[in-house]
């Protein structure tokens, strides 16, 4: 193989890698509500973008450590309260219910933003430590000639991973993950065993939209900051979720990444760019209906 | 209830409320041609609701078949003949073939998929008209020089294409009041219900959701062949996910499963967009969400439901 082949697709596989942190953070939210509280969550893309439009203005009044620092906690304070003002009422009623209920929250969000910021993209400059590029070939020796890469292209990435190992280990080697997952499985039975397993799962929900906030920190910069790129980042979201299959959290990862994949390698074929994903997903759930990694009985 | 007295009655109060419009509506504001709309997207509400309120499938992508059939109808009157009814036609040959083949994928699933899964293929519609079709259909443009479209010898202006739509939308009317009384309607209220039940009985019951599907855009692509007739020109918008978002918000605004409600909900709707919104300038979708909130969180059932129980409570004083 000729190097400049191996540089091409080196690069189109950390742009499908960008690509798919974006989503794997949205979708990894998503699924984590979904799996433990069964709830869709329309207004999830309007989280990301909440947390893009505090990051933006944090980051402009306070500087950007800041808005690391606030926004996701930020979020997570909006995450317990709609769960505790506005989910909790729907818990018994049909899930269609609660899709509208969402998707409500979801246009009063995206307006209420675009009455204070108007309508327009608002630009969002990376912090001087995460802008410039990174010379790749300096560190792959595999690489020939030069290859260059943006350096908070990286930054999202790695971020993606950490986030995702991160949620990982909390479910997997915590006493709190261990009640959250048994909650899953059954959560009446954790009652009966006498845990208070609402109190828990009104917290994975703060979780789901930290993570969302998160993702708005590290994303804003990448997508844009308008009032449009909520819902224009939750339908591929939802793909990824069902691709992965509903309230699994690898294969929330797997889809992301599979998605973003997809995307970078058909870049050059634009016109079916647009299309391919519906087109995966269509695929992947005729062939498996449940998706990658669904759950039998889940939300049949 | 007996059967055929309780047929005519909203038959008459619609073809009456229809038919005066054009004389009582231009009181209350807005701009000429609003009336048409509002019943174009009536017709539109209804079918939804033969879904939504009857089958209980929430789809997120109509706007798929509101939108095909607005391009097709579009580039038949561009491209084919300025007469309408080759137009609508194709229009129906068309989507209906894409409804049912969407329908056959989409409906394996219930809840929640059915939700997203009709919601992907809308904006893999919308994706591709912006994309791999835009040399037809003129991208972020929308389809434009559309001549005006003819019935025969009259041209479809003003009135004239006030009372067409209108012969449609009490026919439409109709045909939903009779299917939802028929006992195709029972099986999708059924379905609705307890669709496992009525499956161990040995009913088939995906046949019957594809069918309600099916006749569901039929609605849409009458609705979207109607407003290109309405107003030549094709927006892209009318694939966007907002047309559904907006279907999904007037129908649950009028109440769904009542046939009317949806109905009212999409007067409300556009007479909120284009009267209101004076008042209200570019917060109008605001509050529009925040009436959608309440309404969903305090009365499912929607206006409609809200009439009928005020008016319990109403007679019920009187009587004590």
């Amino acid at each position: 193989m000729s190097g400049q082949l191996i540089n091409q697709i080196f690069l189109q596989v950390m742009t499908g890698l960008q690509l798919g942190a974006i989503y794997v953070l949205i979708a990894l939210g998503l699924t984590l509500i979904f799996g433990t509280l069964g709830v869709v969550n329309f207004a999830h893309g309007a989280l990301f973008m909440l947390g893009a439009y505090f990051a933006v203005n944090i980051a402009s009044a306070m500087g950007f450590g800041w808005a690391i620092f606030l926004v996701p906690l930020i979020l997570f304070a909006f995450g317990i309260a709609m769960e505790r003002g506005l989910m909790r009422f729907f818990y018994d009623r049909p899930h269609t219910d609660q899709i509208l209920v969402t998707f409500g929250l979801a246009i009063v969000i995206q307006e209420t933003l675009k009455w204070i910021f108007g309508a327009n993209n608002i630009p969002f400059a990376t912090p001087s430590w995460g802008s410039g590029i990174v010379r790749m070939h300096e560190y792959l020796p595999f690489l020939e000639g030069f290859v260059a890469y943006p350096k908070w292209r990286l930054i999202l990435i790695g971020v993606s991973f950490v986030t995702v190992f991160g949620i990982f280990a909390l479910l997997q080697f915590t006493r709190f993950g261990l009640i959250i997952r048994a909650g899953m499985r059954d959560p009446d039975m954790m009652r009966f065993l006498g845990v208070n397993i609402s109190r828990r799962f009104t917290i994975v929900f703060g979780l789901g939209a930290l993570i969302a906030g998160i993702a708005g920190v590290f994303g804003g910069p990448v997508t844009q900051v308008d009032p449009e790129i909520g819902m224009g980042l939750l339908v591929p979201s939802f793909l990824v979720v069902v691709i992965g299959g509903m309230g699994s959290i690898p294969g929330a990862v797997l889809a992301g990444f599979l998605l973003g994949m997809t995307l970078s390698f058909s870049a050059e074929y634009a016109a079916i760019q647009n299309i391919i994903i519906y087109l995966v997903a269509v695929v992947v759930l005729l062939v498996r209906p449940r998706g990658l990694f669904g759950q039998k009985g889940l939300m049949e | 209830m007996s059967k055929s007295s309780n047929y005519l009655m909203p038959i008459f109060i619609f073809t009456a409320i229809v038919l005066t419009m054009p004389f009582w509506f231009p009181f209350l504001g807005g701009y000429e041609g609003l009336d048409t709309k509002i019943l174009i997207w009536a017709i539109f509400a209804l079918g939804f609701d033969l879904l939504l309120g009857y089958t209980g499938y929430l789809s997120f992508g109509h706007a798929a078949f509101f939108g095909i059939s607005a391009y097709v109808t579009g580039l038949m009157l561009l491209h084919f003949s300025s007469n309408i009814i080759p137009a609508m036609i194709a229009s129906v040959i068309v989507t209906l073939i894409i409804a049912f083949l969407i329908g056959l994928l989409t409906l394996k699933r219930s809840g929640i998929y059915f939700s997203i899964l009709t919601l992907a293929f809308a904006e893999m519609f919308h994706s591709a008209a912006l994309s791999m079709f835009q040399d037809w259909t003129g991208g972020d443009n929308g389809l434009t020089g559309i001549p005006t479209p003819m019935l025969f010898g009259l041209k479809m202006q003003e009135m004239t294409v006030y009372y067409f739509v209108a012969i449609i939308a009490i026919a439409l009317f109709y045909l939903a009041i009779r299917i939802s009384r028929s006992p195709f309607g029972i099986m999708l209220r059924a379905i609705k219900s307890n669709q496992h039940r009525l499956e161990f009985t040995g009913v088939n019951v995906f046949k019957y959701k594809v069918f309600a599907f099916v006749i569901s855009a039929f609605y849409a692509t009458i609705a979207g062949s109607l407003m290109v007739i309405y107003e030549p020109y094709v927006a892209s918008e009318f694939l966007d996910w907002s047309t559904s978002g907006h279907l999904v918000i007037m129908s649950v605004l009028g109440g769904v499963g009542t046939l009317f409600g949806p109905m009212i909900g999409a007067a409300f709707m556009l007479y909120f967009e284009n009267v209101l919104s004076v008042p209200l300038g570019e917060q109008w979708l605001l509050v529009l969400g925040i009436i959608f909130m309440l309404i969903v969180i305090f009365l499912p059932g929607g206006f409609v439901d809200g009439a009928r129980k005020l008016k319990r409570k109403l007679t019920a004083k009187e009587n004590s």
